[in-house]
């Protein structure tokens, strides 16, 4: 707590261009899928200097997910550039840092949503306050007549849409989620836009945008395309050679149904190498998604995968990782009659990179609940902790090292009470980027307000 | 052409099985209409011994015994000597009542939700206290036994609240049955649906038509009942008097006079504290008890009234922020209710979360124990059992182990807070209908035959 405490000591100056500079060197080598750490590594080192050089967390069970096996007796040293500097057994901690005594606690990376629609949605039910897709365009707003279907298809992109100052980020922070994917949902097209992938820090968010590229198959889709399955099949087929045709500086007509906008925006998502994550329930239709990957060379995510399991050699022989929502196990429609609440671990079984979504962007924080149910339904435990942390990071590439926490990662950790996929426990602090969050959101303001309903002082002033 | 000479062929024939359906229940008009038919499975004498039980009473017996004959509790306690019984060695298994859902809509939204099976909310006049959900309820729901698998014994189906008055509730046991009568529980009340807040304002005000506010909901209220009242007065000068007419029969104010006479139980959906407080007027000027609030995301801000007023308090651990009504969630909402004396409940309103409540009711245990209050199992299973028996009028029956009651019990294989607890056994009045090791004993609904992931594998 001694440095920098007053303003912008000399000391911190040269800790901080030494910061920078060890950012930069980080992210010439970083997949360049999220820009966050470098910027947040500027941001920390000159604007904000640190009120102590760097954190030791000494002791409790860590979990680094360089596999899902425990470590008791480690320390974890963090920079003041946010940065994991060293993990190791007795380590000795610096001279200013602050040491944080995690005994009989458990340590994990931050954990990450795979799918979710955080900073895009405040209120499902209020349309000015969702901008997860794009759909058909009104005026007015409110009971107004719907003037025409307004089409961005696969050119659409959320990542200016999303809130940093939505009330959900904290909510969720303070359970854990230090990171998500936000999707777009799907509107008026098989090919829903853009997704970018968020840091649930306090400051900017947004870490990483068009991160990958997402769209959706099955009945739903079916009602964009005149209403078959295969025609959402043949469309996409379409779309892929259109924009594998595609060049720039040439003049064309709409395409195959898609706008030379869409077609830009398709030509350019084939050119950046990210994945496209397929949201698609039953079998057939996943061999359909095997086929597009393998035809287009495309990185493929399969989401929702309900009948996945029944798939799950051929998914595994074409290296396609599913997201998924473990207790999503209802036969909710004639897409996802073959839901069961062992998928994950049959997926798993097969070789398939497994990936876990609570499929709930107010709720993004029953993560840790879905990867409790998929252990109690056979899924190994640091699979399923791997589900939430380190398998998203590597799928979605992110930063390096996010996801784990190892030297050179971006430290994203959550001190817990206990086992973190039980129900019993909580998040005790978070940290993203080397700082702990305040482990306050709107939720603990207002039990803090009504927790005691006695005394006289209306509660406008408590 | 063709059609309305079929109609006019098949017409006919469908009258005589009619007239030989009503003469071959010549005693019907003397039973309650639509009455259960339930009778329970006939059971061995069981001993299930050395578990970890929560009783629901407020109370865990470890190492205990519980004895059941003819499907009722016989005895609770240690070293029970039952010499004909077979014995279930529950050793390292934990013991809780069955499951109680108030608030399901399994059979009226089943599995698949496809265009043919919305048949949750008569969403076409903001009174439809006259339509009853076990009428929509589809027994062949395949969510059904997957809730069982969940340890729920009982389930309260609700119809939905797109109206003010959404129509009555049934109380089924969670049983295989042909008919909806085969599972409604027997003896338990009839319950009343009303909705306050958003859904009635945005379904009834999208059409242009009352209500489309909170002032128009609370008019509406006032308007049906005091014609409920006036109909009550006029049934009561009728009988009372041979020459006085009763008035010409409404089923929708059967419906409302039923829930004066105090026959007919209220569960009204209603998240905001504001609202709830409004209700409880509505309730005292016109004499009705509410029996719980539903959805009561804000019951937290009001605990102390609930309290007074005897309500109970139907919430979830932590669903929140679909609606600006349901923005201001905390999840110790469940654990402060509790705390002020009111009568609390964790109730699903979800075909998934009917499956894991006893998650939900262990997050909200959590909840507690972060924010310092000193909440444990045994307190905590109330708020799925014992009080939730209250909510439906059938406490006598069910919702706790204790001597005399039905043997509705779940056995799970580790404690039931945790996520990595499953129910291996769910016995309904001594009956095993579930077994985790058994799949005899997994019921299948014929929706599920070669059809769902389950009843591919049968």
């Amino acid at each position: 707590m001694s440095t920098s405490m007053t303003g912008f000591s000399c000391r911190s100056a040269l800790q901080s261009a030494i910061a920078v500079w060890r950012q930069c060197a980080r992210f010439a080598s970083a997949k360049p899928n999220e820009l966050r750490p470098l910027l947040q590594g500027l941001f920390v080192a000159l604007l904000a200097p640190a009120a102590h050089a760097g954190t030791a967390i000494v002791g409790g069970t860590l979990y680094t997910m360089e596999d899902g096996e425990p470590r008791d007796g480690m320390t974890v040293l963090v920079g003041d550039d946010g940065v994991v500097e060293a993990v190791g057994a007795g380590l000795a901690v610096p001279d200013g840092y602050e040491r944080v005594d995690a005994s009989g606690k458990v340590i994990t990376p931050g954990l990450i949503e795979s799918y979710s629609q955080l900073g895009l949605v405040e209120i499902s039910g209020e349309a000015t306050t969702v901008d997860a897709q794009v759909s058909t365009s009104t005026v007015g707003g409110g009971n107004a007549p719907v003037v025409e279907p307004y089409r961005l298809g696969p050119a659409f992109d959320v990542q200016y849409a999303i809130n940093p100052d939505s009330t959900l980020l904290p909510v969720n922070r303070v359970g854990g989620i230090t990171r998500a994917v936000v999707a777009p949902l799907p509107g008026n097209d098989p090919l829903s836009g853009w997704g970018a992938v968020i840091t649930l820090g306090d400051g900017e968010v947004l870490s990483g945008p068009k991160v990958a590229m997402f769209g959706a198959i099955g009945a739903g889709s079916a009602g964009y395309v005149g209403g078959s399955r295969s025609a959402v099949i043949q469309r996409l087929r379409l779309a892929f050679e259109r924009a594998r045709e595609f060049r720039p500086g040439r003049f064309q007509q709409e395409q195959g149904g898609y706008t030379r906008r869409e077609l830009e925006a398709l030509a350019a998502f084939l050119e950046a190498e990210v994945p496209l994550v397929l949201s698609v329930h039953r079998a057939n239709e996943i061999r359909e998604a095997i086929a597009l990957a393998r035809d287009f060379e495309l990185d493929v995510v399969i989401h929702g995968g309900a009948e996945a399991w029944k798939v799950a050699d051929a998914l595994a022989e074409a290296g396609i990782p599913v997201v998924l929502d473990i207790l999503a196990n209802l036969p909710v429609s004639y897409d996802q009659l073959g839901a069961r609440l062992d998928n994950a671990t049959r997926l798993h079984q097969a070789g398939v990179t497994v990936l876990l979504t609570a499929e709930e962007t107010h709720n993004a924080r029953l993560l840790r609940q879905i990867a409790g149910n998929a252990v109690a339904e056979g899924l190994p435990w640091g699979e399923a902790l791997a589900a939430i942390t380190r398998r998203p990071a590597e799928v979605f590439g992110l930063a390096e090292g996010v996801g784990t926490i190892t030297e050179g990662a971006p430290a994203d950790l959550v001190i817990w009470t206990g086992d973190p996929l039980e129900l019993t426990t909580w998040a005790e602090r978070v940290m993203i980027d080397g700082r702990w969050m305040p482990m306050e959101s709107r939720q603990t303001r207002l039990l803090e307000r009504y927790r005691s309903l006695e005394g006289n002082r209306p509660f406008g002033y408590r | 052409m063709s059609t309305l000479r079929r109609l006019s062929t098949l017409i006919p024939s469908a009258v005589a099985v009619g007239l030989a359906l009503v003469a071959g229940h010549a005693s019907a008009a003397d039973r309650e209409p639509y009455a259960s038919t339930y009778t329970p499975l006939p059971t061995e004498e069981l001993l299930i011994t050395g578990a970890t039980v929560l009783t629901g009473t407020g109370e865990r017996l470890d190492g205990a015994d519980v004895h059941l004959v003819d499907g009722r509790i016989a005895a609770v306690g240690t070293d029970l000597e039952a010499p004909d019984a077979a014995v279930v060695d529950a050793g390292g298994l934990w013991l809780t009542p069955g499951i109680i859902d108030v608030h399901s809509h399994l059979g009226d939204y089943p599995s698949p939700g496809i265009a043919a099976t919305q048949d949750g909310n008569e969403a076409t006049d903001p009174n439809t206290a006259r339509v009853w959900a076990e009428h929509s309820v589809w027994p062949q729901d395949p969510q059904f036994p997957l809730a069982l698998a969940g340890g729920v014994t009982t389930l309260q189906i609700l119809p939905g609240s797109a109206n003010l008055f959404g129509g009555r509730g049934v109380t089924l046991k969670n049983v295989p049955s042909r008919t909806v009568q085969g599972m409604k529980f027997p003896g338990a009340p009839h319950s009343l649906k009303m909705a306050c807040g958003e859904n009635p304002e945005r379904v009834y005000g999208s059409r242009n038509q009352a209500p489309s506010t909170g002032m128009g909901n609370v008019a509406g209220y006032r308007s049906a009942w005091a014609k409920a009242v006036a109909y009550r007065e006029k049934m009561a000068a009728a009988e009372a008097d041979p020459d006085v007419d009763p008035p010409e029969r409404d089923l929708t104010m059967d419906t409302l006079a039923a829930v004066l006479d105090g026959e007919i139980l209220v569960h009204n959906h209603c998240y905001r504290a504001d609202e709830m407080a409004v209700m409880m007027d509505v309730a005292r000027e016109f004499g009705y008890q509410i029996t719980a609030f539903h959805h009561a995301v804000e019951s937290y801000k009001i605990a102390d009234l609930l309290a007074e007023e005897g309500i109970c308090s139907a919430m979830w651990a932590d669903w929140w922020g679909f609606k600006l009504e349901a923005f201001d969630a905390v999840n110790q909402n469940v654990a402060l209710v509790d705390a002020a004396g009111a009568c609390a409940i964790v109730h699903s309103d979800s075909a998934r979360g009917i499956q894991h409540l006893n998650q939900e009711t262990a997050k909200a245990m959590a909840a507690a124990r972060q924010a310092g209050m000193d909440v444990d199992e045994a307190e905590a299973i109330r708020w799925l059992t014992a009080n939730a028996a209250r909510a439906l009028g059938i406490a006598d029956e069910t919702g706790t182990i204790e001597p005399g009651k039905a043997a509705d019990l779940v056995l799970w294989n580790a404690n039931p807070f945790s996520v990595y607890a499953r129910a291996q056994q769910v016995y309904i009045d001594g009956y095993r209908y579930y077994d985790r090791n058994d799949p005899d004993r997994q019921p299948l609904t014929d929706f599920d035959l070669m059809q769902t992931a389950r009843g591919m594998e049968r």
